[in-house]
């Protein structure tokens, strides 16, 4: 297995959860879609304030095997999600 | 050559950077550079390239390396012993007109030898609002003076019809006066220091020095782009300016030994003075490369050669003339910067050798605050608010983000006391503190930023004014890393006092507790005058990792020391407390619970 990230590994030729080795996709290619997204309003998170922009968000990938927390990024709604495209030697 | 030389001559070069900072700061008065550290010396080979990247703001690296070359292509000929050149034009290579290069050529035995290069961030430029930050410019015309390059000092002679005439367009001449002559100090120290290290060693062996560095950098950084993996990252990074969205978005390519950052995808530019120039850009991306990848590695010319930058024209990060671009430094420079700090962090942690160097976003988004009016003896006071270089520490992998921790792109970057600030301006702080819940989620969490509150105090024009650049306190800028949330955003709030409030009488410990109507701002000229109030609070740093598996007894400490909330840790690391303890068996059902959920969600599509 190769490290891939902080949460997940290469694994015979697939993107998968470095803790419990569920298959995300082919390495190589976007993974976020095959993982559980949920999204949490910035508004909501303790410490924001009523400044903060109504439609920001903050998307969080887990792991549909073992609901480990992979990755998290802040969007607004329509803007796609950022791929981090790993290569292997 | 002989490598105890070359180490010797290579520390002997970062002791006369050294040495030039600090004459530096104790020449200048202002605050922004002998307190907050806006500055920044480095040195160049004899033609423009950089030899080695000093300290202070590392934006400046890059800028001010094409300084250099443009005073050597303007005044082709006319480079003479004893000559000092000035340059500040964002759209040749400053990064905006108060952020002044002074350039000096070094000679020795009447030949060119290297070039020494230092800015500070001058006391005011003459731009339409004081202090340099110039919210309500239309272009760049109304950012003050403004120089492709210019002779200050001829062969050891001042020209004084130069400096009169830029001292006839600012505003307080005498602090820029000492701001100029601080630069000139700087410039003459590190001359001296380098002819004297050409005269112990020898011109040979300096230059053969000088070569090897160079080659010695770009060689080591090559190598270790080869050891990390190929692939790009992503990051993006939201600001606003009234009411409007930007949005800077950078992929970060690694092919074998070589990085290429592309903003294709991010927001044309600005009608407002956030944008970047191309040397702006290039300096925002530079300042994290150079300490968290070349963490070992000399940071020159070397570092630069692998890099490629794609920015497109027309862009927020690669404006046009006569585009406004006077808030560059805590605008867009800031979120190339972030942005760049996260595809960095993100390759990094794609390989575990280097897992440790990884860091979260840290303090994102400087606000800047230039007060401005008359001062409690009667004279006149400009100056910048320099909590928004105290910063907040991003989380690393094995640690919290330090609390109020600076920033990467000035390693020397600090707060001056508030005794300081009381004693310049007429004015009294309520408070200043870390702020509660302001350090993003993770396993790690992310640093605090903090908070302040000001009220005028013993002003003879019964208080004064302050020009606020406040992006960022929309969207959050300080990135989590690996399921690590950002760190909070800023705000600034105007308390407008009630009718019968005395603010002498103010001891408030919080914004809520301040009496009066509380309007949120964020860009432009402000009144600080009679019993009013201004509250602001800048970001924490970004989180690593999943909050859920963060220690309870940490996230206990966090509660029992008031750096998170109760609510916080309930709600964000799944943390139950009783009676100052942590319940564990609730705990373990709540983060059971949270951890369910996430399953239960749909798919990412």
């Amino acid at each position: 297995m190769q490290r891939q990230s902080r949460t997940l590994v290469v694994s015979e030729g697939s993107t998968s959860c470095m803790a419990c080795g569920f298959v995300l996709g082919p390495v190589g290619k976007p993974w976020k879609s095959q993982a559980r997204l949920s999204v949490t309003k910035v508004q909501e998170i303790p410490g924001s304030t009523s400044s903060t922009y109504a439609d920001v968000v903050i998307r969080h990938f887990s792991c549909p095997g073992c609901a480990a927390l992979l990755d998290s990024e802040t969007a607004l709604p329509e803007d796609p999600f950022l791929d981090d495209i790993f290569l292997t030697k | 050559m002989d490598p105890i030389t070359f180490s010797i001559i290579r520390h002997r070069l970062y002791r006369v950077v050294e040495e030039a900072v600090i004459t530096l700061k104790h020449v200048s008065g202002s605050a922004i550079t002998n307190e907050g550290h806006d500055l920044m010396v480095s040195l160049y080979k004899a033609d423009g390239t950089l030899l080695l990247g000093g300290v202070g703001f590392l934006h400046h690296l890059t800028s001010a390396a094409e300084a250099c070359k443009s005073i050597i292509r303007r005044f082709e000929g006319d480079v003479n012993e004893g000559d000092l050149f000035l340059l500040n034009d964002p759209f040749t290579a400053a990064l905006h007109t108060s952020d002044i290069y002074l350039v000096s050529p070094i000679h020795y035995n009447n030949e060119l030898i290297a070039w020494s290069a230092c800015f500070v961030h001058v006391y005011d430029i003459g731009a339409m609002n004081p202090g340099g930050f110039a919210p309500e410019a239309q272009d760049v015309f109304s950012e003050g003076f403004s120089s492709p390059g210019l002779k200050l000092v001829d062969r050891g002679n001042l020209r004084q019809d130069i400096w009169d005439t830029l001292l006839n367009m600012v505003r307080g001449p005498e602090m820029v006066a000492l701001d100029l002559r601080s630069m000139i100090a700087c410039n003459n120290v590190a001359k001296d220091r380098m002819i004297s290290l050409v005269e112990k060693y020898g011109l040979p062996t300096f230059q053969e020095t000088c070569t090897t560095l160079v080659e010695q950098s770009e060689t080591r950084l090559r190598a270790r782009l080869r050891e990390l993996p190929d692939g790009s990252w992503q990051s993006r990074q939201y600001f606003d300016v009234k009411g409007e969205v930007y949005k800077v978005l950078l992929t970060m390519t690694k092919k074998d030994d070589e990085l290429t950052f592309d903003f294709t995808g991010s927001s044309p530019q600005s009608k407002y003075s956030v944008n970047c120039t191309k040397w702006a850009s290039l300096g925002g991306l530079f300042a994290p490369l150079f300490p968290l990848l070349c963490y070992d590695i000399t940071w020159n010319e070397g570092v630069i050669r692998p890099i490629k930058v794609i920015a497109p024209e027309g862009s927020i990060v690669n404006c046009t003339k006569p585009s406004p671009v006077s808030v560059a430094t805590v605008g867009a420079i800031q979120s190339v910067n972030n942005a760049a700090c996260t595809t960095i962090a993100k390759m990094l942690a794609s390989h575990e050798d280097y897992d440790e160097q990884t860091s979260a976003v840290w303090h994102a988004n400087h606000f800047a605050v230039f007060m401005f009016g008359k001062n409690q003896k009667g004279g006149d006071a400009i100056g910048i608010l320099t909590e928004t270089f105290a910063g907040s520490g991003g989380a690393r992998t094995f640690a919290d983000g330090v609390d109020i921790g600076g920033e990467i792109p000035n390693p020397i970057s600090r707060m001056a006391n508030v005794e300081t600030v009381e004693a310049m301006f007429p004015v009294r702080y309520l408070f200043r503190r870390r702020l509660q819940d302001s350090g993003g989620g993770g396993e790690y969490r992310g640093g605090t930023g903090g908070e302040i509150a000001l009220v005028a105090h013993d002003a003879p024009d019964g208080g004064l004014h302050y020009v606020l650049s406040g992006k960022g306190s929309k969207f959050p800028q300080s990135e989590g890393l690996g399921g690590g949330n950002p760190g909070a955003i800023n705000d600034y709030v105007w308390v407008h006092s009630e009718a019968g409030h005395d603010s002498h009488n103010c001891f408030s410990q919080s914004l809520s507790s301040i009496p009066g109507e509380k309007e949120a701002i964020s860009w432009g000229v402000f009144p600080l005058m009679g019993d009013d109030a201004l509250y602001v609070r800048w970001n924490g740093g970004g989180g690593i990792g999943d909050p859920l598996d963060r220690d309870p007894a940490q996230v206990l400490d966090d509660v029992s020391n008031q750096t998170i909330s109760p609510e916080a840790a309930l709600a964000m690391y799944g943390v139950v407390i009783e009676n100052n303890l942590v319940n564990t068996p609730e705990t373990e059902r709540v983060r059971k619970g949270l951890r369910e959920n996430r399953i239960m969600q749909k798919e990412g599509i």
